[in-house]
């Protein structure tokens, strides 16, 4: 069997189109939050709600018992609730005596489960019987075509094959396949972590699978024969087409099919979709493997188990599932209800037997019997809930007067309902959530101040630093604002001493621009002794064999370590931080290098690697390199004409050798025209030029609308986490900085605004910078709130004197905000705000602490507009805050960048921790304590699983029940209503998300005082509190 | 005369295939106090015989019994009814009772002790399985799986009851095993091996009896259901502190 082209083409096409209902998954070296039905972003929430849970299999929606504990503590408006309620009803028909109104709103607030039992066993007429008490009537002539029908829709069109076996014979190919394919996935994927890798992974994922599988012997010895499959055809789309012909799944099927498989592992789906689509991912260019791949290695493992398993049910195909239900309905009807766990428990071991047996006539004889108490049981569990229902309703005799039309008009309405109740309870608790905002903000003009303040300070608008905010505006005459953690500069950060760029920037953004760290204590090789030591140890703990005969001798070192790290986590890191190495004083390469200064770089380069090569190949010692040798050599390599009869006496050897050594320089040292010339393509890269710095400081101090009135400080707080044994730290990280920590991007922003020529080119852009201005970049260590400044011995001496008020103010507002916090975190907290700060500090440091801190956990609002705007209001560290100024946008160019990128990855985050919170086992990623690393990029629950996306329960629950109260992001933008609307009208993909229902968003008008909210599509308005003066901060 | 005490003894001390006429009255049997009965006072009856009887019991009876032992042990692996799963492994547990009652100079009063450190569990065991009938229907293997969570008295209780059913070190049951093992170890390392076999066997089956309840994903039936009371918990546990005891005061008694 051979493709062609097109055909392989329309494979490759299916799975596209199939896997976009995946989300990405990063690694988590840089976790990114992200909406975990962010490829159904294009449909209204609940029906992506509805179709997310369908495909992942989880639940969208909290249980009811937990949103009526959310009424009942004022966190839902009961009037809203009613309201909804209100208008559902009246779109009902009347129902004899029933009080719909009142039977909805006390299913919702008073029954803990479902009402609404639906089978296909039970009419409305069986319910009427069971009801008046009378004996069901005789089961329908046509109740094997009925169940045929439903066997059907249950069974064929595009479920995998595998999951209707498992379904009729409980033979668990599925569970068999999944971890086949997890163990295939991790043999391939591995970034590290395995130390013996698979052979030759550089030809593709299923090739390199191929190779080693059809020499399997735990397959083999396991009667999977995936060699004959394999040698159906060569390329993975040919192996696709193959099985599903085999497995006779229709062709118009097999897009939806796809998604199915894979949904079944979304998190390795999702990994393998994100490595294809980061072409530059290092990963990627060396083994390159994609989701066609993905599907191949799927398909042929599932075809070879149930070629396998077929030996002992043959039917494994579609037409023979298909041609079962025809011909034996009755005996797959009573499998479906054994193996698909629906059997009434009652009734188990009789059909368990009968299906044992393998006799029709018992067969039949317990079918009859089977379904008769079904139904009867079906019935009259419906029954008991309508009663029970009625009752509470307090209509308790109502139901006895219902006939069997209205009966069903009932159930109609109440499956209805109770489809759509789970949006009832959002909105519900959403308009709870913005009744409280709206009552906490303060609508003013802005604050003329005497006096400029002592300090301004920039946040990320992360929800964590409001808590910070509020304090360091308590403690002294400091001005907080919040903007995007990265300040508005993608970076393309290279740090010292690695060798790979990190993107410190929005995930939506890619950087341009690279930036170097350079040291300034010059290049040391020697490595600590303890470093060394680490790494040795860490070497010998990952070998296969060397644990087995090292564990006597250096086992007690890893239990002292281990013990240290337990009784006395923050004194034992303490003293043992006093061996490692300090990282070296380093300044940031900002500036764009000239072409003769990129030139000179390449030359230096070359020079020294030319160095190392004559030392190498020609057993040089360094005092007898000359210059001219090194010249002539690069010359050489770098195929310039040139004399050599000086240069072979020089270095006194032959021609041929000479020539050699050319070559040599040239092929394996890469001295050579074309890896210059890409060597100077990367130079051009790195730094900005003056225009973009002038460009970014003006642009980032003017979103924030701080263009004037600048303090003596100005301090840029990135912001970053610090815990131990913890592989969700980066989530911890900060977003806009994808996923990392954001003191370099502090940095280099705070490093471009210092430079005089830049801030001469932003005053002639409107933003006069003071002269005694200075920008101090430091960071916001969100799991102790600690505040520490950096880059000090750059600062003038003429602000050296204010320092210590400055380190005062913010070590006073770092330990307020830690004594704030801790209540959240652990039951008892000392009165003392210093030691509630040393109590985060050993939270950092415990490596047994599975909540070093809660996250962006709680998250639920977006205030885009000035710091007055909630500066009295205590948003108890639950609002992301971007600042925000209209009047200094005239032309909407600043709103539509916020809410065109942080907003949007606010969105991200919100939706996150909303599905994590409302079903950690599906959306979520579990207990963390069950957790194992996966390759270096993910993590698994036990030692094999799918890879664990979203947040785990340690972040968004307490004490099992939500900690995240789950919303969707309240967006509130201080501008004028037609300034906000046309703003957001302008970015599509924001228009989207607020018309569908993933975002809702508020409108606050200072110049009518009033606020604008968007629901069903169209915009309300109600006043706002209006003051007429707002206080001047401390 | 004695041997047809002895041969009528099988029936008590089940045997295969005269086991079959217990598991059959066990199986009919759907109330749950004559099956209390039935699993307390039918070993009891086998021992008396067998005392009465006042032979030794053949070498051939003893690897009779230690076949009964492993195949029904075998048989409880695949078995998914919680009651039925009692009643082979009964069987299987009292075929042991043979290799005790071979030991030299155990008396009556010794050997209903070791029977009833046999039984008792059971009991518990189908107790336990009553409280799941009434939450669920039916006391059935891994039809709603993930009991550990939402209900974790009641599987507390099932985990440890399971674990002295299958004779597990401190329980009654394992002093027993361990009087068979003395007895016929010294002179036979085949049956030794197949008591081994055996107790494996019972060992298997009660993990897979565990997994199928209170591992894995729970179903959204079980969260609903409510939790032991705390009062039957107390009742349940104090029973196997004393089994536990008494265990212990067992394993004395070899020395």
């Amino acid at each position: 069997m051979s493709l062609s082209l097109g055909e392989k083409l329309k494979i490759r096409s299916m799975i596209y189109v199939a896997a976009e209902p995946v989300p990405f998954f990063w690694p988590m070296r840089t976790f990114i939050h992200h909406n975990p039905l962010h490829g159904l972003e294009h449909l209204p929430f609940a029906e992506a709600a509805e179709k997310g849970s369908k495909i992942f299999h989880g639940r969208s929606f909290l249980p009811r018992t937990m949103y009526q504990e959310y009424l009942s503590c004022g966190k839902a408006d009961r009037k809203k609730l009613e309201s909804i309620v209100a208008e559902f009803a009246d779109s009902q028909p009347e129902i004899g005596g029933v009080d719909l109104k009142r039977w909805l709103m006390t299913l919702l607030t008073e029954m803990d489960e479902h009402v609404i039992t639906s089978d296909v066993l039970v009419d409305t007429g069986d319910i009427h019987a069971a009801l008046s008490g009378s004996a069901l009537a005789p089961k329908p002539d046509d109740l094997s075509e009925i169940l045929a029908t439903q066997l059907r829709s249950q069974l064929l069109k595009d479920r995998p094959i595998y999951e209707s076996v498992d379904a009729l014979y409980g033979c668990k190919i599925g569970d068999d396949l999944d971890e086949l394919v997890v163990k295939s996935c991790l043999d391939f994927y591995d970034e590290g972590q395995s130390v013996w890798a698979m052979p030759k992974r550089e030809v593709g994922f299923f090739k390199a699978w191929s190779n080693v599988a059809r020499r399997n012997v735990r397959l083999f010895l396991r009667g999977i024969r995936v060699g004959e499959i394999i040698e159906e055809d060569d390329s993975p789309e040919g192996v696709i087409t193959h099985v599903l012909k085999t497995l006779g799944i229709p062709e118009q099927h097999w897009t939806s099919y796809f998604t199915r498989e894979l949904a079944r592992l979304h998190g390795w789906a999702g990994f393998i979709r994100w490595r294809e689509s980061a072409k530059n991912y290092h990963y990627t260019k060396l083994y390159p493997g994609d989701l066609v791949d993905f599907m191949a290695v799927r398909m042929t493992l599932a075809l070879a188990l149930l070629q396998e398993r077929g030996h002992y049910h043959a039917a494994y195909t579609n037409s023979a599932i298909e041609s079962l239900i025809g011909s034996q309905t009755k005996e797959i009807y009573l499998r479906h209800e054994f193996h698909g766990r629906h059997v009434m428990p009652a009734m188990a071991h009789k059909v368990d037997v009968a299906l044992a047996s393998g006799k029709q006539d018992l067969m039949e004889d317990t079918f009859n019997e089977y379904v008769q108490a079904k139904r009867l049981n079906v019935a009259n569990a419906q029954v008991e809930k309508l009663r029970a229902l009625a009752q509470k309703a307090g209509d308790a005799g109502a139901l006895d007067q219902l006939s069997v039309e209205q009966i069903f008009s009932l159930l109609e309405a109440l499956h209805a309902f109770e489809k759509q109740e789970g949006m009832c309870w959002l909105r519900s608790m959403e308009e709870q959530a913005m009744e409280h905002l709206i009552e906490g903000v303060t609508l003013g003009p802005p604050v003329q101040r005497k006096k400029r303040p002592f300090a301004q300070a920039l946040f990320c608008i992360d929800v964590r630093s409001e808590r910070v905010r509020r304090h360091l505006e308590g403690v002294g005459d400091y001005q907080t604002y919040g903007i995007a953690g990265f300040f508005g500069v993608p970076v393309s950060f290279m740090e010292l001493g690695k060798g790979s760029e990190s993107h410190l920037a929005p995930v939506i953004v890619t950087p341009k621009n690279v930036v170097l760290e350079v040291t300034t204590d010059g290049v040391s090789e020697d490595t600590a002794a303890l470093t060394a030591l680490e790494h040795a140890m860490h070497e010998l703990k990952e070998s296969v064999v060397s644990p087995f005969v090292t564990v006597e001798a250096i086992g007690l070192l890893f239990g002292l370590d281990m013990i240290g790290k337990t009784i006395a986590p923050k004194s034992y890191n303490t003293w043992r931080k006093r061996f490692h190495e300090d990282k070296p004083s380093t300044l940031l390469l900002l500036d764009k290098l000239t072409r003769e200064q990129a030139d000179s770089v390449v030359r230096t380069v070359q020079r020294a690697v030319i160095i190392k090569a004559v030392e190498q190949e020609l057993e040089f010692k360094p005092e007898q390199i000359t210059d001219d040798m090194i010249r002539g050599l690069r010359e050489c390599a770098m195929e310039n004409p040139q004399e050599t009869g000086d240069l072979l006496r020089e270095l006194n050897i032959s021609e041929e050798r000479f020539n050699t050594l050319v070559k040599r320089l040239q092929d394996g040292y890469r001295i050579n025209p074309s890896f210059a010339d890409r060597q100077m393509e990367q130079l051009g890269r790195i730094g900005f030029s003056l225009d973009e710095q002038a460009n970014f400081v003006a642009g980032a101090l003017s979103s924030i609308g701080l263009t004037k009135g600048f303090s003596r400080f100005i301090l840029i707080m990135g912001h970053g986490s610090c815990s131990d044994n913890n592989p969700y730290e980066s989530a911890l990280d900060c977003g806009a900085c994808g996923g990392n920590h954001g003191l370099v991007s502090a940095r280099v922003i705070a490093q471009m605004a210092n430079k005089p020529e830049v801030r001469k080119r932003v005053r002639e852009m409107g933003v006069d910078i003071s002269d005694d201005a200075w920008f101090v970049p430091g960071l916001h260590n969100t799991t102790t709130d600690e505040l520490k400044l950096h880059d000090l011995d750059t600062m003038p001496p003429s602000h050296l004197f204010y320092l210590d008020r400055l380190n005062t103010g913010l070590v006073s507002a770092s330990h307020l905000a830690a004594q704030e916090r801790l209540p959240t975190l652990q039951k008892s907290v000392p009165e003392n705000a210093t030691r509630a700060f040393l109590e985060t500090q050993r939270n950092s440091m415990d490596w047994s602490q599975v909540r070093p801190e809660w996250g962006l956990s709680r998250n639920c609002y977006f205030i885009i507009g000035r710091r007055e705007l909630t500066q009295q209001f205590n948003l108890d560290g639950r609002s992301f805050l971007n600042s925000y100024d209209y009047r200094v946008d005239p032309k909407r160019r600043l709103l539509e960048s916020i809410i065109t990128g942080p907003l949007v990855v606010g969105q991200w985050i919100n939706m996150e921790h909303y599905f994590s919170a409302v079903d950690n086992e599906n959306f979520g990623s579990g207990s963390k304590a069950y957790h194992n690393v996966a390759g270096r990029f993910g993590v698994m629950t036990g030692n094999l699983s799918d890879l664990r996306t979203g947040l785990p329960s340690q972040t968004v629950l307490h004490e099992g029940k939500p900690y995240h109260e789950p919303v969707r992001l309240i967006t509130l933008i201080e501008a004028p209503f037609e300034h906000a609307q046309r703003a957001v009208e302008a970015v599509v993909s924001v228009k989207h998300l607020v018309r569908n229902g993933w975002i809702r968003l508020m409108v606050i008008d200072p110049e009518v005082g009033k606020i604008f909210i968007f629901e069903d599509g169209q915009w309300r308005s109600r006043p706002a509190n209006v003051v007429e003066t707002l206080e001047e901060s401390a | 005369m004695s041997g047809i005490l002895l041969l009528l003894a099988g029936l008590f001390l089940p045997l295969f295939p005269l086991s079959m006429v217990f598991n059959g009255l066990f199986g009919r049997m759907q109330n749950r106090t004559l099956r209390i009965a039935l699993l307390l006072i039918w070993p009891q009856i086998g021992v008396a015989l067998v005392v009465a009887s006042g032979m030794d019991v053949p070498g051939w009876m003893l690897v009779w019994a230690l076949l009964t032992a492993i195949f029904y042990g075998f048989r409880a692996l695949v078995l998914r009814e919680v009651s039925l799963w009692v009643s082979f492994i009964a069987t299987s547990v009292w075929a042991v009772m043979w290799l005790v009652m071979d030991s030299q100079g155990a008396g009556w009063y010794e050997l209903a002790k070791y029977a009833l450190g046999f039984s008792l569990p059971l009991i518990l065991l189908l107790l336990l399985s009553g409280e799941l009938e009434q939450r669920f229907g039916a006391a059935y293997t891994g039809l709603y799986n993930g009991l550990a969570q939402p209900l974790p008295r009641l599987s507390w209780l099932i985990v440890m009851v399971v674990l002295a059913v299958i004779a597990t070190p401190l329980f009654p049951a394992f002093s027993a095993v361990m009087a068979a093992m003395l007895n016929v170890a010294p002179d036979s390392f085949m049956m030794a091996l197949m008591l081994s076999i055996a107790w494996f066997m019972w060992g298997w089956a009660g993990a897979r009896l565990i997994q199928g309840l209170l591992i894995g994903k729970e179903t959204g039936a079980i969260a609903t259901q409510a939790d032991i009371s705390s009062g039957k918990a107390w009742i349940y546990a104090v029973v196997l502190v004393v089994m536990v005891l008494s265990g212990i005061y067992m394993i004395g008694g070899l020395a």
